[in-house]
């Protein structure tokens, strides 16, 4: 089953000179595909990303997810579609800061509110201590290191289990260790849960055990 | 409590010392708008009970003619002359002559609280030597005292000796001083026609109005209807109170009809009175909208500046699926949180305001301390105006919240 599906998608920035960031890419991901995005700083990786997960809606071409055309869709439709079907790690790890550790994982269930308060919150510990967080649940986001922060933003991505997880360098900040667990969590979500992923990267031996290696060059596919 | 609730929350309280200012703000405004318009009203009340303790709502007496008819016409050609020398509107007939029927007639009517008559003259009051002029009132001691509750003011005796005793009279006490005389003395009342009659001094009364204090002196009516011959249906005035004396002109057109006499609603020759209540009013109010709408700007500073402060956690928050509605309501919902802290304080911060002014000695006439009314309206008011001003004030940053674009802020 495709679970992502792209066409001739074009993006161009006006400001502050006219500019052709990515050029016609078409291409389509399967349902529990674990795909890295790579390519040079520049490339137009996090342009990508950000049309990908619908908060972007400034392009042209299509882009499918689930068998749903997100183009043309209004904000609040794709509010909560991405609420719903997408979990977003950004290349800068942003949480709330007067939150606890905990709030933050839980905050887009809380929103979505298909589960308990009481379920959520079990799921949101049991992530965090998969993630090596036992300890740090109820500090403040702003209180924890740089790495810590990136790994709560992963849990958050993960507690709605969207069918799609991306990632903007999501262990770009995280030593061999923790690099090696959100890999192997990554890595048993796609396979056992079905959940596709996408994750931009520059760690070579991280995309190579991917499935797939997508590579971006001056905004066109190699 | 949902989660945008939540996340107003922690927003809110994230920022003890703006929410302090803000809540303060909107505290200080209400408590004005409460205390202002309390100390307002009640100077007016004030005001308008010394007005109306000597003064009724309505008056009819007989006054000069309004229209003066032409004496000659107007001469039909060019070539005659019209020259009338020293005209003059001469008043034909002095006083009521049909008071009793008027008083019955206008004491049916719906509005109207109590009726009195009286018979006023300007006469001389003297004690030995010392003689001063003085306005005897000849009054109907029941209906004059429902009407200015008159014993009320009587420093000395009983008002209703007057009917018991028909040598009885009653002297303003700076009258009394005037000419030297207290409680059981004699005094002689000469009327304008050279008739003169020995009264008893029985009580003494003090308005607390000077002027009137000083030259009134009160008689039954019956004993002023002898003293100047007329029959026992003749007054000089009847004077009608109403439970509103804002009505007072409406009542005076429905009475109009019913007799030839003049009727006079107390705005007219009062009119300043009622331009400064009018005048006050206005200001209590404009003052303190004022205050409440610099309170208003106050907290969409505050609010602006927390939304500029917050713009990637309000990106993030967009970013996870939260859409804009949603944003609008955590913002919004901090204004309005504001605007009931604030609100609640404010109740009670003017209450204890009006409670101090209340409590502030203040010596004139008849009160003791600062005037000041309790009105439930007031309190009411207040506190719509400070929520309504609160989340005006919020709404406006809370749509700019709404509208970031999440992505432009995320890009870093
Ligand atoms: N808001 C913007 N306005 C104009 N140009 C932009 C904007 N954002 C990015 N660009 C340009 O688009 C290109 C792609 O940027 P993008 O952030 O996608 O690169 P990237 O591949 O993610 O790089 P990195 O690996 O450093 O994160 C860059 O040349 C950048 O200068
Ligand atoms: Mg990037």
């Amino acid at each position: 089953m495709t679970a992502l599906s792209v066409q001739q998608l074009h993006k161009h920035f006006y400001e502050p000179v006219p500019f052709h960031v990515l050029r016609d890419l078409s291409f389509n991901i399967e349902a529990g595909e674990f795909v890295s995005i790579m390519g040079k700083s520049g490339s137009g990786k996090s342009t990508l990303l950000y049309l990908l997960s619908t908060l972007d809606t400034d392009y042209e071409g299509q882009i499918t997810i689930n068998g749903t055309s997100l183009t043309g869709l209004a904000q609040n439709q794709l509010a909560r579609f991405r609420n719903e079907h997408i979990g977003f790690v950004f290349q800068f790890h942003f949480l709330l800061p007067e939150f606890s550790v905990l709030e933050n994982v839980m905050l887009p269930a809380l929103k979505l509110r298909k589960q308990s308060r009481e379920r959520i919150e079990a799921r949101a510990l049991e992530l965090l201590y998969l993630l090596d967080l036992k300890g740090q649940e109820y500090k403040k986001a702003s209180r924890i290191s740089g790495g810590q922060q990136q790994r709560v933003a992963i849990a958050r991505a993960l507690i709605n289990e969207p069918a799609i997880i991306m990632g903007d360098e999501p262990t770009g900040n995280l030593d061999s260790v923790n690099t090696k667990i959100v890999f192997d969590i990554f890595r048993q979500l796609a396979r056992e849960r079905g959940q596709t992923i996408i994750a931009v990267t520059h760690d070579d031996e991280f995309a190579a055990n991917c499935d797939r290696i997508i590579e971006l060059s001056d905004g066109m596919l190699v | 409590m949902n989660i945008n609730q939540r996340i107003a929350t922690v927003l809110l309280t994230s920022r003890i010392r703006q929410l302090l200012v803000a809540v303060l703000s909107v505290t200080f405004g209400i408590s004005m708008y409460i205390a202002m318009n309390g100390f307002m009203a009640g100077v007016n009340n004030v005001q308008t009970e010394m007005t109306f303790t000597a003064m009724p709502h309505l008056k009819v007496y007989n006054d000069l003619a309004n229209e003066v008819e032409a004496i000659l016409p107007p001469p039909s050609d060019s070539q005659t002359v019209l020259i009338v020398n020293n005209a003059r509107n001469i008043r034909y007939t002095e006083g009521i002559r049909n008071a009793t029927a008027i008083k019955t007639a206008v004491r049916d009517l719906d509005r109207v609280m109590g009726v009195t008559t009286q018979l006023n003259e300007n006469v001389f009051i003297r004690n030995g030597v010392s003689r001063v002029s003085a306005t005897l009132s000849g009054i109907q001691t029941q209906s004059e005292d429902q009407l200015f509750r008159t014993t009320e003011y009587l420093t000395e005796g009983d008002l209703f000796e007057l009917d018991r005793r028909a040598n009885g009279i009653i002297l303003g006490t700076g009258l009394a001083r005037r000419i030297g005389v207290g409680m059981g003395n004699n005094v002689t009342v000469s009327t304008s026609e050279g008739l003169s009659k020995t009264f008893k001094v029985i009580g003494l009364i003090e308005t607390g109005a000077q002027s009137a204090d000083r030259t009134r002196a009160l008689v039954s009516l019956q004993t002023a209807q002898q003293l100047f011959s007329k029959n026992k249906n003749y007054a000089t005035e009847v004077l009608v109170n109403l439970h509103d004396f804002d009505e007072a002109r409406e009542v005076a057109a429905q009475i109009a009809p019913l007799t030839t006499y003049k009727v006079e609603a107390w705005q007219e020759g009062n009119g300043q009175r009622d331009s400064a209540n009018v005048l006050r009013n206005s200001i209590a109010i404009a003052v303190s909208l004022t205050i409440l709408i610099v309170a208003g700007f106050g907290i969409y500073n505050i609010m602006n500046m927390t939304v500029n402060e917050k713009i990637k956690e309000i990106a993030i928050l967009k970013a996870m699926g939260f859409n804009g509605g949603d944003v609008i309501e955590i913002f919004l919902a901090q204004s309005v949180a504001i605007g009931l802290l604030g609100g609640f304080t404010g109740l009670g911060l003017g209450y204890l305001i009006v409670c101090i002014i209340d409590r502030v000695p203040f010596d004139l006439g008849s009160i003791s301390t600062l005037p000041m009314q309790y009105s439930a309206t007031d309190y009411l008011l207040a506190f719509s105006f400070g929520l309504i001003i609160t989340f005006l004030a919020g709404y406006l940053p809370a749509r700019k919240a709404s509208k970031i674009d999440p992505v432009a802020i995320l890009r870093g």
